[in-house]
């Protein structure tokens, strides 16, 4: 692990430490914490569905689906929880339990991808069809079958827009009236959805080692490619401002700043030694960065190119989220699933051992 | 990493060759391990303790400036899928439609580094209908693509059809993927150990296993030694179907392998302007000859040998088509060599070369020809002897794809160059010479 020679430097510290774990009965499919931050929902690839408290690890309730979870998804809007399953269905649960409402699949094929748009409406994908339901779990709409799988969901930020990603386009589908529908052609396998905080750009990570976005006021898009593997993890700054991309070793961030980030050096953060698999952003500005050897590392990209943070998670990291306030963040590998107390401290050069004229202390050599 | 890999086995083959035969007896067989299917035809699997995953082929092009390079984004996200369990499978099938090209499932595993983490191609098993093959090699670019990837290629259906037509039918899949294995079957009863753990697309396996391509290729089709008398013999044919038969025949008299010495005489001797020879003509040794055989009906000629002793007859078309017949006893022996009843355009084209290759020079000259040719060249692979390296140097490829690197050294063996290619319209005397200016 690199994490001594990493954290030689003075400045400000994102510490985890680690509160609890948890393990559960199969391989995690998806961790959420609820808009209060107080619960954490975990789906498995056995069907468990589990609710924990969030600052105890502590069950509350316990189910199990009759096949494996994909993804769970906490109502930004209330306290409904979603949870997708391989049997085609989508459950929604409140929060203390009770099921609410079972939403019915097409036939064959799994429910891969749900996401929640502010207002409550909920998207279901499946195969190349995506739904969207009220909070309640009333169709609002059906979208023609993709021309292949669907790849990404979600909405736009004001919830005016449902978007999909497939091979080939980036669609946005009107949710009211007034707002028009769009396509967004790139022919590339597209892997996933991931829109700006603000709305304005739509970043996908595509099949061909790239990221491409659109931007939407123009329709202008780009394509950020050169990357040494397909980049599987993307994650916003809630500014809006940085798009981290990994992909390799370093995080790759692509800065929407001026006429950015099309002609300008993107911003490379230097601290994992094997490829990253997930990235999360906190509302806070804090980002966590999870590789193939399990190494966490944080970072606050708008002071600092170095980390600020490190955590073993053990093997690679299938799940990273941060709690709405960003005081804890939860790690999920096969094995276990690992909540870390985000703890903020200063780390200046005389608590390091390295204060001027001084000898290096420690490992740390010169 | 690679030890813990998952492999993957492609099953492919027309509909109704037996496919799904062939997966139930795996899946019924393989009692006790733990098998996902990934399934994209309807088909009728009865065992309940594999996860059979049905998906919609989605082939597609990668951007990487190579045409055909196209990738099965659905069996990607599958395998991606299942890798996120803790009680992994043991092993993979995944069945393609009859239609499919298999070059798509090849490449995913080329292309996509998560599917590389954790799984392994082991090999493409191509099941083909005895019965009905030869009608969908004829006119079908997917049959052939599918006899041409295959690393273990069945011959399902035997029951159907009569050992000619089997022996007939090999030759030509023969002709036409020289790298596969071929097992004979019938309702997909193979030994499972012929179709899992293949290593076909293992380099470290690839030197263990040396193609078939190095029997020699004849341009004659059969063979036969006679007895002859001093003087004139009758040579008979049946009816067939060609206009004229070409034969040659030479002396075999003494000669220790009459089957393997004849031919090389032979083979000399073919090219040399044969000259035609009208029904009830003579035919003079040592002589290539072109016998008028339009009649349709049996037709005879004569042959005049200078002295007693064993002659050896080879003809063009399978001697036992025609119904040859020399002078009065039986044959002595005879032989089928190669099939060439279809000039196909999928062909196996393999290279021995004696020294040591420049490592700079076939580098230049494969990135050259795979860039040109890549299209057409379905698979490769190479063991190569590089000056200047201790190590065995192996590489493959499908289509414009490839993998390389150093194996074990040589050691005391001698230090030789093998290279198979298997595609379609391949120049096999560009590709030799290509390689031989390779040549340290």
């Amino acid at each position: 692990m690199p994490g001594v020679s990493l954290l030689q430097k003075p400045g400000r510290r994102a510490h985890l430490l680690e509160a609890w774990r948890f393990v559960p009965s199969e391989y995690p499919r998806g961790v959420a914490f609820d808009r209060t931050g107080a619960l954490l929902a975990l789906g498995a690839a056995d069907g468990q569905l589990v609710v924990l408290d969030a600052a105890t690890g502590a069950s509350r309730w316990e189910t199990r689906l009759p096949d494996s979870v994909s993804t769970v998804a906490f109502s930004p809007a209330d306290d409904r929880l979603a949870v997708a399953c391989f049997d085609g269905r989508t459950r929604l649960y409140r929060s203390d339990g009770e099921l609410l409402s079972t939403l019915p699949g097409a036939k064959g094929g799994w429910v891969e991808w749900v996401a929640w748009s502010k207002r409550g409406q909920l998207a279901t994908a499946q195969g190349r069809g995506v739904r969207v339901w009220t909070a309640d779990g009333q169709p609002v709409l059906e979208t023609p079958p993709h021309e292949s799988t669907i790849s990404g969901v979600g909405f736009s930020p004001d919830g005016s827009r449902l978007l999909t990603s497939c091979y080939g386009a980036v669609r946005l589908f009107p949710l009211e009236a007034g707002v028009e529908a769009r396509t967004l052609s790139w022919k590339s396998s597209l892997l996933s959805l991931t829109p700006s905080p603000d709305g304005k750009v739509i970043a996908v990570a595509t099949q061909d080692n790239s990221v491409h976005f659109w931007r939407l006021a123009s329709g202008k898009d780009s394509e950020m490619s050169g990357y040494p593997a397909k980049p599987t993890a993307l994650a916003w700054s809630p500014d809006s401002k940085l798009l981290c991309t990994g992909g390799g070793a370093d995080i790759c961030g692509w800065r929407f700043v001026g006429r950015g980030p099309e002609g300008s050096e993107p911003l490379i953060l230097r601290g994992h030694e094997q490829p990253i698999t997930r990235l999360a952003y906190s509302r806070q500005g804090l980002l966590a960065s999870g590789a193939l050897d399990g190494d966490v590392l944080t970072w606050d990209p708008a002071a600092d190119a170095t980390p600020i943070g490190i955590a073993p998670l053990g093997d690679e990291p299938a799940e990273l989220a941060f709690s709405p306030d960003g005081a804890r963040l939860c790690g999920a590998s096969a094995r276990q699933v690992v909540l870390w107390e985000v703890t903020h401290a200063q780390a200046t050069a005389r608590a390091l051992g390295r204060q001027p004229g001084g000898r290096a202390g420690g490992g740390a050599s010169r | 990493m690679a030890d813990q890999s998952i492999p993957v086995t492609v099953l492919t083959g027309f509909l109704g060759s037996g496919k799904t035969t062939l997966l139930n007896r795996i899946l019924t067989e393989q009692h006790g391990k733990r098998i996902a299917v990934i399934e994209n035809e309807f088909g009728e699997i009865g065992i309940d303790q594999a996860l059979v995953i049905n998906a919609d082929e989605e082939v597609f092009e990668m951007n990487n400036g190579c045409i055909c390079c196209t990738v099965r984004g659905d069996l990607i996200r599958i395998l991606g899928n299942l890798m996120k369990r803790r009680d992994k499978f043991d092993q993979v099938l995944v069945e393609t439609t009859g239609m499919a090209d298999p070059a798509p499932v090849a490449q995913t595993f080329f292309v996509d580094e998560e599917v590389q983490r954790h799984f392994r191609l082991d090999g493409i098993v191509t099941m083909v209908d005895a019965k009905h093959v030869a009608l969908h090699l004829d006119d079908s670019d997917e049959a052939q693509q599918q006899v041409a990837f295959g690393d273990v290629l069945v011959l399902n259906k035997m029951d159907l059809v009569s050992p000619e037509e089997a022996d007939a039918l090999e030759r030509r899949i023969r002709s036409m993927n020289a790298m596969a294995k071929l097992v004979r079957a019938t309702n997909a009863n193979v030994p499972i150990a012929e179709v899992l753990d293949v290593g076909g697309f293992d380099l470290k396996r690839a030197v263990e296993k040396k193609p078939t391509f190095l029997e020699p290729e004849y341009p004659f089709e059969w063979g036969a030694v006679f007895e002859l008398p001093e003087g004139v013999s009758t040579l008979s044919l049946g009816e067939g179907t060609d206009e004229t038969m070409q034969v040659v025949l030479v002396p075999v008299e003494g000669v220790a392998e009459p089957l393997k010495e004849g031919p090389e005489r032979g083979v000399r001797l073919w090219t040399k302007g044969p000259s035609a020879v009208k029904p009830g003509g003579l035919v003079e040794p040592e002589r290539s000859v072109n016998l008028d055989v339009s009649s349709g009906k049996p037709t005879t000629f004569q042959v005049r040998v200078p002295r007693a002793g064993r002659w050896m007859l080879l003809t063009e078309h399978g001697g036992d088509e025609y119904q040859v017949r020399l002078g009065k006893a039986a044959t002595v022996a005879e032989k089928v060599y190669g099939g060439h009843e279809h000039d196909e355009t999928v062909t196996s084209v393999g290279i021995h070369l004696e020294g040591e290759v420049d490592g700079k020079k076939l580098n230049a000259w494969l990135s050259k020809l795979l860039q040109e040719k890549g299209a057409d060249i379905f698979r490769m692979k190479g063991i190569v002897s590089v000056k200047g390296e201790d190590r065995r140097f192996v590489f493959q490829g499908v289509h414009m794809l490839f993998d390389g690197r150093p194996d074990r050294p040589w050691g005391t063996q001698p230090r030789a160059n093998d290279l198979v290619f298997i595609g379609r319209k391949l120049d096999r005397s560009a590709l030799t010479e290509g390689f031989r200016r390779c040549l340290a």
